[in-house]
């Protein structure tokens, strides 16, 4: 793991500590995701608005504990505020407000929403002859929902180049309804389609960073809960818990070790 | 009213280059002049209406104004939760064109009745509800509302009624004012059916293109006398009573499907709301 990655895990532990919430596991298996878009895309967290800026939409809104993290990580919040995470007066909710939250582009919750307007924000660059690109990020639980297809088929359809859809492919819906092999799919809807490891930082920036011949779409795989072995190990039982002060002692145990 | 909404969008696209139009694959022919002057504001994307509300939510963070339309129920009732949150939630705006009313597709079967469209999207946070009755109402609503921001919507019909009312957004209009104990209070197309049934009774009307915002004013108005809802639709009634202490009857649509085929005339006429059934309405009012 990157110091990269162990800082931000750091910060969503010590975040779900503080506050009392949490979808740890869920927010571990997108960090390297998150970062290599940061690290790629055009931003500037002094000015969340910038109006060249690229864009980035959290389409799997539960995993914001994950994007907050990041987003504090890289300025747009001071570290501290993630400790207010799911307060009452919080700007920082399980799902991401766009009104609340500085780098926060749209308001997410409900699966299948994101990655659709994204094709919407995509089409509308190109009208606007911008090279201005959009990125979103979504679940493989999320992608049971017929919505995100329709997104799919017409962003390839159009051959929105200027957009790129990560697939946070952590096998969560082996339990329900899985994507047998998501990158088979994603290419039958026409997508220019690469496979990464998800927890390689660098191979997800080159997986960003490569021109695309069609909507690119990014099946990153990843592991629920990645860099701590209890969390991997027990997946279910820690999708929305807080750590306890013994439990959180260990987790960051084996963070450091990983 | 359909040509009239291409009319429109047409002359529009023409003076604010960030009209574009969305299409569920219903209309498209009525749009080639659009499509041929306008080929890179024009999407006729596909029978998927829940990606072509989050699309147009899209286009309008972007600064765009999006015209989506397509069949009444699949836009409306198949989409309300990115109407809801697409739009609504995250305040972008976006023009929502429907077709085929409550029972203009009459002979396609219930699956193309659409009954509450109306009546839950004015429950929506946002959100601006629009029943134009004809040609010129749409015009005057499309073009004082299409680009302000806010998610609109415009229930179109095939049958408008040939009144020539005054339009502004948000205001209702009395039609009729005899002083009489009774009004009738109506929207839409159903007017030209409402005037036939009361030509020669003794009853007020007052009429509304717009549902959200309903005209409060106007409403209170009429608060001492005996109010019938008539209306095509879920909706209307609901509104009217955002104004208090009303006593109201709504003469509409029953707690059922509307199983028969025909023409949009059998339908009404079979639930009451030809000139005969409403006449019926009218009068059993004025008398209770």
């Amino acid at each position: 793991m990157t110091p990269l990655g162990r800082e931000i895990r750091a910060l969503i532990l010590k975040a779900s500590r503080a506050s009392g919430h949490g979808h740890i596991p869920t927010s571990f298996s997108i960090v390297e995701m998150l970062c290599a878009v940061y690290e790629t895309m055009k931003h500037d967290p002094k000015n969340p608005q910038w109006d060249e800026r690229d864009i980035f939409i959290l389409s799997k809104g539960h995993g914001a504990l994950g994007l907050y993290a990041v987003l504090a990580h890289y300025g747009y919040l001071p570290v501290e505020e993630l400790n207010t995470f799911g307060a009452f007066q919080s700007r920082l909710g399980c799902h991401p407000d766009r009104f609340k939250v500085p780098g926060v582009e749209l308001s997410t919750g409900s699966l299948g929403h994101g990655i659709a307007v994204a094709v919407g924000m995509a089409l509308g660059f190109r009208l606007q002859k911008s090279p201005r690109r959009v990125y979103t990020l979504i679940g493989d639980g999320e992608s049971n929902e017929g919505s995100v297809w329709e997104a799919v088929a017409v962003a390839t359809h159009l051959k929105l180049t200027n957009l790129t859809v990560l697939l946070d492919a952590n096998r969560s819906q082996v339990r329900s309804l899985p994507i047998p092999n998501p990158a088979e799919r994603f290419a039958a809807f026409g997508c220019d389609t690469i496979e990464v490891d998800g927890h390689d930082l660098e191979a997800l920036k080159r997986a960003l960073t490569q021109p695309a011949t069609n909507t690119r779409a990014v099946i990153a795989h990843t592991i629920k809960g990645y860099g701590c072995p209890t969390l991997v190990q027990n997946v279910f039982e820690w999708h929305r818990k807080s750590p306890k002060p013994d439990e959180f002692e260990k987790l960051m145990e084996e963070l450091n070790a990983a | 009213m359909r040509r009239q909404f291409k009319d429109t969008t047409l002359d529009l696209a023409a003076k604010d280059e960030k009209v574009v139009v969305i299409l569920g694959d219903i209309s498209h022919f009525l749009f080639n002049e659009f499509q041929q002057k306008f080929p890179e504001r024009f999407y006729n994307m596909g029978i998927c209406e829940n990606a072509l509300i989050s699309i147009a939510a899209g286009l309008s963070a972007q600064g765009f104004h999006p015209f989506v339309h397509t069949i009444t129920p699949f836009l409306t009732e198949r989409s309300l939760e990115q109407i809801k949150l697409d739009l609504c939630y995250n305040r972008l705006g976006a023009n929502i064109v429907t077709t085929g009313a409550s029972f203009d597709y009459a002979w396609d079967g219930a699956t193309h009745h659409c009954y509450t469209d109306l009546a839950i999207l004015r429950l929506m946070p946002g959100m601006e509800v629009t029943q134009p009755g004809n040609r010129k109402e749409l015009d005057a609503l499309i073009r004082s509302q299409y680009n302000n921001g806010k998610p609109t919507y415009f229930r179109l019909s095939d049958h408008g009624h040939n009144l020539d009312l005054p339009v502004q957004f948000g205001r209702g209009v009395v039609v009729r004012d005899n002083g009489a104990n009774v009004t009738v209070m109506t929207a839409g197309p159903i007017l030209s059916n409402v005037m036939e049934a009361c030509a020669d009774l003794p009853v007020n009307v007052v009429y509304f293109h717009t549902l959200k915002p309903i005209d409060h004013e106007l409403i209170a108005r009429y608060r001492h006398t005996k109010i019938l809802v008539v209306h095509d639709a879920f909706g209307l009634h609901e509104a009217i009573h955002e104004v208090p202490d009303l006593r109201t009857v709504y003469h509409g649509l029953p707690d059922e499907f509307c199983v028969w085929y025909g023409t949009v005339h059998d339908i009404r006429k079979q639930i009451g709301l030809d000139p005969a059934g409403i006449r019926e309405a009218i009068r059993k009012r004025i008398h209770d």
